[in-house]
């Protein structure tokens, strides 16, 4: 009974509180305090932070998170499934990057106009211009230049939520002892990535994802940008195979022929764990995965291991990809998974899920004194977002299939010693009849 | 109605609930996939928004070098595996019927392999082929051999999955081919005996004849599995390298999730199906041909 009567009054009291700050400052998550939003995220690390933080979430607004976790191609494919439906079961899904066109040309997302337009929603103090801006053009912004670029008449679709660009991890132990500069361009890159083996007997260069399909042409493409390349031009007449395209692929297959044993058959998570386990002396891939090599628990290079940018061929061109955020067409609580979205992305959201292990999303959190100070490599990674480059890869509804051809034809390149001229010439006609046969040429 | 109507009815009476299951569960899927492989249809659509392409999807088939080639390793594979698990399986089965101590437990140890998932199968295939870490090159190299590119090799790689899958399937032959040896009359085997068979002559003049029937339909049910194979090559390979383990499942597979082609998958699964058909009729012709002669046989030994 006594116990009973202290609820009532502490209840009392919390209305009375309620009220009272209700004439100072309004509440705009009461309206939907003790709502359920359902999300999908991918089982990925900048998601498990992003968890971790949910409860502040949960604790400062009222509204209940349920989260859906799933491996992220197979978070696609259930997304896929469930944006056809007239209701859907997501009121907030992360899409990788490459979804974008997809869904976005499915019209299956909610343009965030009308959020950002409604005062009761948009909170003043978000600050649209402290998010990396290449991120947002690449993930969040649908319909301006070639329609997937940014442009006067794009729009944003959704907001970059753990998005990552690359960066080159290297051991500054080997590279101290044997007198190697750190790679500030493409030749020295491949010339210390051959050179290591030969004075580190057992050791690989660089550690690089090539596994047939999608990850040989992941790897691809994070050389063709800096060294010039483009897989289309400006007209969709694919280019992937003129003298940039043939360097590009070069460089993977010297990295690979110079790298760990068994390179070919890796994918990103096997060339971070041969980094990780002293196989290779160098590792140029997203930013996501330092703070696994700074894990002691699971890395045997750890604090061995120096950061600097994606070195520059005849550009500076880092990749820019991961995941973003977006509300469904067919979502049931589309305001309240606005507020989430909005939570997530702001200052404090940003900051909390980055000191959680997260990748910021916002310049302010990359100068953060408190995050530099536990992950002392963000300064780097902040400086290398300046060089991001949205158009690493086209988005584009086609690219699925002309991904994997490159990345079938590349690991042939890579086992079976197909000639490269011949492989992208290969890949080049190919791409192109896709796109006629999808209409990229009808105005010409 | 009249009694004799209502008498003439009632088994299609009983036999329509089961003849609905079949309709919705069977008849309807298929129909619909093979509606579906005369569409331009992406997953981010529904069925309905579709595009109506008649037979473009078919016809893109057979001019995509990528699908020819697939087929080709398909049946290099199912060809190559299938022949080797018959002989490792019927060998073993000819070698193990006999009494042994302990013959019930060994037998559970020999079909082990047949019972482990096939994601499982495939994940510890791929940690055993590792590169460095893995027991085949790790022995290798403290032996003083060099390594072996197990899946980092076209070549390799496609002989990697064969082994896997001869390790996973051998014990199915070799249980069937057990059971039909354990079966046969021993009064044939006797006969021989007295008239001086050696060994080898008892297993190719009387027990592999007699066992036949079973082998063939063994062999059959084998072929159709090896043509849908797709668990442990996806989690060792993914087809790779290049093209040489990308066995046609896996296409479909691909073509599906990855390029977003749902008609041209589905049509690649309509050719699979074909395919199956065919042995599968193969397969039941072949009884068929068994029962007659059995038949003309037992009419024969009536008549004398």
């Amino acid at each position: 009974m006594t116990s009973h009567t202290t609820k009532v009054w502490s209840a009392a009291a919390a209305v009375a509180l309620t009220f009272t700050a209700g004439a100072a400052l309004a509440n705009p998550y009461a309206e939907y305090e003790g709502t359920t939003l359902v999300v999908n995220f991918p089982a990925h690390p900048h998601y498990n932070a992003a968890i971790e933080v949910l409860d502040q979430f949960t604790e400062q607004t009222g509204i209940e998170v349920e989260v859906d976790q799933l491996q992220y191609l197979k978070m696609r494919e259930r997304q896929t499934l469930e944006l056809t439906k007239d209701e859907g079961d997501y009121d907030l899904i992360a899409y990788v990057v490459f979804s974008k066109a997809d869904y976005v040309y499915a019209d299956q997302l909610e343009n965030l106009a009308k959020y950002f337009m409604n005062p009761k929603l948009a909170d003043p103090n978000y600050d649209q211009a402290d998010l990396i801006d290449g991120y947002v053009q690449n993930i969040g912004v649908a319909g301006g230049q070639k329609g997937y670029l940014p442009g006067q008449l794009g729009s944003a679709f959704g907001i970059p939520f753990g998005s990552e660009t690359s960066v080159l991890a290297y051991r500054k132990d080997i590279f101290e002892k044997h007198g190697i500069d750190v790679p500030m361009n493409y030749d020295q890159l491949l010339d210390a990535a051959c050179k290591i083996p030969e004075v580190e007997p057992g050791m690989g260069g660089m550690a690089s994802r090539a596994a047939s399909g999608h990850q040989a042409s992941h790897a691809f493409l994070l050389h063709l940008a800096p060294l010039g390349g483009r897989v289309f031009d400006d007209n969709w007449e694919p280019i992937i195979n003129n003298e940039a395209g043939v360097a590009a692929a070069e460089a993977l297959k010297t990295i690979v022929d110079c790298g760990p044993e068994g390179s070919t058959t890796f994918g990103p998570a096997e060339a971070a764990a041969a980094f990780k386990q002293g196989q290779a002396a160098m590792f140029m891939d997203s930013i996501a995965f330092a703070a696994g090599f700074e894990d002691p628990s699971q890395s045997t290079v750890a604090g061995k291991v120096g950061y600097a940018l994606h070195p520059e061929g005849v550009r500076r061109g880092s990749q820019t990809g991961g995941f973003g955020i977006a509300i469904p067409k067919n979502a049931q609580n589309k305001e309240a998974a606005f507020l989430l979205m909005q939570w997530l992305t702001s200052k404090e959201g940003d900051l909390a899920v980055a000191m959680a292990g997260g990748n910021p999303s916002r310049f302010s959190t990359y100068e953060n004194a408190e995050l530099n100070a536990k992950y002392p490599y963000s300064a780097t990674f902040g400086e290398a977002l300046k060089y991001a480059d949205p158009d690493w890869r086209p988005i584009i509804p086609t690219w699925g299939k002309i991904n994997a051809d490159i990345g079938t034809t590349l690991s042939q390149v890579l086992t079976e010693g197909l000639d490269i001229q011949e492989a992208l010439d290969g890949v080049a006609e190919r791409a192109r009849a896709t796109m006629d046969e999808a209409g990229y040429y009808t105005w010409q | 109605m009249s009694v004799a109507r209502a008498a003439r009815l009632t088994p299609y009476m009983f036999l329509a609930p089961a003849a609905l299951v079949l309709a919705v569960a069977l008849f309807y899927p298929i129909c619909y996939m093979i509606y579906a492989s005369f569409l331009d249809w992406n997953p981010s659509q529904r069925i309905g928004e579709a595009e109506f392409v008649g037979l473009r999807n078919y016809i893109k088939l057979f001019g995509d070098p990528n699908f020819r080639e697939s087929l080709w390793v398909t049946l290099k594979f199912a060809g190559i595996v299938v022949t080797l698990e018959m002989f490792i399986g019927v060998g073993l089965a000819l070698l193990l019927d006999r009494n042994i101590r302990g013959m019930s437990v060994l037998r559970t140890l020999f079909i082990l392999p047949m019972m482990i998932a096939p994601i499982v199968v495939g994940l510890m295939w791929r940690y055993m082929y590792h590169p460095t870490v893995g027991i085949f090159n790790k022995t290798l190299t403290n032996l003083g051999f060099d390594t072996i590119p197990w899946l980092s090799d076209g070549n390799w790689a496609f002989a990697s999955v064969i082994i896997a899958d001869v390790w996973q399937w051998t014990p199915f032959i070799f249980i069937l081919s057990l059971a039909a040896l354990q079966s046969l009359p021993s009064s044939a085997i006797e006969a021989s005996k007295i008239d001086g068979a050696t060994g080898w002559q008892q297993i190719i003049y009387i027990k592999l004849p007699l066992m036949l029937p079973v082998l063939i339909v063994t062999l059959l049910l084998r072929l159709i599995d090896s043509f849908k194979v797709l668990e442990v090559i996806l989690v060792m390979t993914n087809g790779g390298p290049g093209l040489s383990t990308e066995i046609l499942s896996l296409r479909i597979n691909r073509t599906a999730s990855e390029f977003r082609e749902l008609g041209e998958a589905a049509a690649m699964s309509n050719l699979l199906l074909i395919v199956l058909l065919i042995l599968t009729f193969a397969m039941f012709i072949y009884n068929k041909a068994q029962d007659a002669r059995a038949a003309r046989l037992r009419a024969v030994e009536e008549e004398a």
